[in-house]
């Protein structure tokens, strides 16, 4: 029996996060890259990317509960919200008119997304037995109802209009608003925010990959190829719903708490429906069901404006001599972009990247 | 091990009575077969076991559970698998994530483990690849192992179907109509699993079938059923002599 002992070792290799050196070349590459565009990027690039990191952990989320478990939810951004309002509330500064607690952002960040996540189990005898076009109505009653409450909860959110500051950025007790000294190098503010959400960003997209590569991700695709096979296997399809739902809800929670501190204040309006819907345009743009998609469609999201100007800027266009203004064409333009993926590349930039990838490894020589 | 037995059971659709009063029981360790013409009600017997439809009247146990009302999950974990007639694979996965999932029920740590990937879930998913991988061999289906199930041929899905259902390391196994479009050659490979299956491993099972060649060859027992109603029981050399199934369902085919 040929390789029989090490048929163990060899599963586990197999099943390891990546599965092989290629992959994890590519992974240290980017990441080292990463980091070091904190020092070299300009401040408006530096802010776009952190943009972007943290956009990319709530289309992660969204790809949970829609890409993998393959259930409609028009209400993403409600849990963002919630996420938001959670961290605001812990870790902000009382006003006048809100109240905050200053907590250190050890508390609020974990906080935030538990109280998403919770807030997601709270609805979801309603949502894991609805799917399709119901559910998809149930979760947009939701966003209005979020709305509603994020508008009148005048002590939490400042209320509609007006808003209010969100968490501090204190961390082991230290205040990093004005950055931080670490010996001779001077970090700035939102260098800080960039390297904390690269390194959330990274922690929560290797959480994706370890979701997918294991019991309760493969639990949530079965629910989406085929709910009623997978209940006669044995997967409690109502447990696992709620648990997508809750899980999604927690990396939006999370993504939210971030966003508003990179941006420094919040107001309830922000949370309405075309802010959800943002979501599911970058997860399907993305590549819905895929673990790289929801970052790509991110980037591309959040990018998007910016490549916009440079276009214009390269052939030379000027704003004045275009017959709409910049955000209305961004808009149209997003908008002919979701239905193109939607018919021609369902796994959206995923799936461009990945055929790109095989013809270049099916090159002659690439071996 | 326990036997599974269906109690005067009646399962009606509005007008239509998919199953009238229908009584049998299975033995542990037993292969049993359950034949009759399209639309005789032997899926629905299936379904009935699984939890997916619910009898009108009447009970179905499982050892000392009735497990009428419980929810297909449920019946899973009692160590009740199945085929679909129609092959309900997981199309967007691959052979050995099928499978996988089949040991669902095998492995035991929730989606924040998942998340985390612990030691504990390492552990457990190298249980689960052993299990999936022996199912593989026995099924003789390693070089599908990282294909995607749509590009597979019919009799391969087929046979994954029936290997995600092992996985389960189930007490009972469902098969309904495994050897359905296929050639001679498939269908006896077919048949020699499932003899394996029942001899090797020691499983129950129930089968479902059109083709009386092979039920009549392997079953021990065999059950027809005629517009929902059970028109004979006993050994398979006793019902190709009876003379109401003759009638009813062999003369005709
Ligand atoms: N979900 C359902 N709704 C309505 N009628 C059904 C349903 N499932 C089965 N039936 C009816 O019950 C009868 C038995 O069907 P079935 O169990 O699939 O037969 P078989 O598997 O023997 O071909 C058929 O008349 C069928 O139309
Ligand atoms: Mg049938």
């Amino acid at each position: 029996m040929r390789g029989r002992p090490n048929l163990y070792t060899d599963y586990n290799k197999e099943s390891a996060i990546f599965s092989n050196n290629t992959q994890k070349s590519w992974f240290f590459i980017m990441v080292a890259f990463s980091f070091s565009l904190c020092f070299t990027a300009s401040e408006y690039w530096i802010y776009l990317l952190t943009s972007s990191f943290l956009m990319s952990i709530a289309a992660w989320g969204l790809n949970i509960v829609s890409g993998f478990a393959g259930q409609i939810n028009l209400a993403h951004g409600f849990f963002v919200g919630i996420g938001t309002y959670t961290s605001a509330v812990l870790g902000g500064i009382a006003g006048a008119n809100v109240i905050g607690f200053e907590l250190d952002m050890l508390i609020w960040l974990p906080v935030a997304g538990i109280t998403a996540a919770i807030v997601g189990l709270i609805i979801a005898p309603i949502t894991v037995r609805l799917k399709g076009l119901n559910l998809g109505l149930v979760t947009l009653a939701l966003v209005f109802i979020g709305s509603h409450l994020f508008s009148n909860f005048k002590s939490l959110t400042g209320g509609a209009g007006l808003g209010r500051k969100v968490a501090r950025l204190k961390l082991f007790g230290i205040y990093l608003e004005n950055g931080y000294q670490i010996g001779d190098y001077f970090l700035e503010k939102n260098q800080i925010l960039y390297l904390l959400s690269l390194t959330l960003c990274i922690l929560c997209g290797l959480g994706i990959k370890n979701l997918v590569r294991s019991r309760a991700g493969r639990a949530y695709s079965a629910i989406r190829d085929g709910d009623i096979a997978a209940e006669a296997i044995g997967i409690n399809i109502f447990r696992y719903k709620a648990s997508a739902f809750a899980l999604s809800s927690f990396f939006g929670g999370i993504s939210g708490a971030m966003f508003f501190t990179v941006s420094g204040g919040v107001e309830p309006g922000t949370f309405n429906l075309l802010y959800s819907i943002v979501f599911v345009a970058i997860v399907v743009i993305g590549g819905a069901g895929t673990v790289l998609g929801p970052l790509f469609g991110a980037f591309f999201y959040t990018m998007f404006p910016a490549i916009i100007q440079l276009l214009l800027h390269v052939f030379e266009i000027g704003e004045q001599s275009l017959p709409l203004n910049l955000g209305q064409i961004e808009r149209i333009l997003f908008g002919l972009f979701i239905i193109s993926f939607l018919i021609f590349e369902p796994r959206g930039l995923w799936g461009i990247w990945f055929r790109l990838r095989n013809y270049f490894k099916a090159w002659p020589f690439s071996y | 091990m326990s036997s599974l037995k269906f109690d005067n059971v009646t399962l009606k659709f509005g007008g239509i009575t998919a199953l009238n009063n229908v009584s049998f029981e299975v033995k542990p360790k037993s292969l049993y077969a359950i034949i009759g013409p399209n639309g005789a009600g032997k899926t629905s017997i299936f379904n009935c076991i699984s939890g997916i439809y619910r009898p009108t009247e009447g009970d179905v146990s499982f050892g000392e559970n009735n497990i009428k009302d419980l929810r297909p999950d449920q019946v899973a974990d009692l160590g009740i698998a199945r085929t679909f007639q129609n092959i309900e694979l997981f199309e967007n996965m691959t052979v050995l994530d099928n499978i996988l999932i089949g040991a669902h029920r095998h492995l035991n740590y929730g989606p924040i483990s998942s998340l985390l990937y612990t030691k504990k879930t390492r552990k457990s998913e190298l249980a689960a690849r052993k299990i999936a991988e022996e199912i593989i061999d026995f099924l003789e289906i390693e070089q599908f192992r990282y294909s995607y199930i749509l590009s597979l041929p019919y009799g391969v899905q087929k046979r994954v179907e029936i290997g995600r259902a092992l996985a389960l390391n189930p007490e009972v196994l469902l098969l309904d109509e495994p050897a359905a479009g296929m050639n001679n050659e498939e269908t006896e490979d077919i048949a020699r699993f499932i003899i394996d299956i029942h001899e090797e491993m020691g499983k129950t099972i129930i089968l479902v079938d059109h083709d009386m060649n092979m039920v009549m060859d392997i079953a021990e027992e065999v059950m027809v059923l005629n517009f929902g109603e059970k028109l004979a029981e006993g050994r398979p050399e006793e019902i190709v002599k009876d003379s109401k199934v003759i009638d009813a369902y062999l003369g005709v085919s």
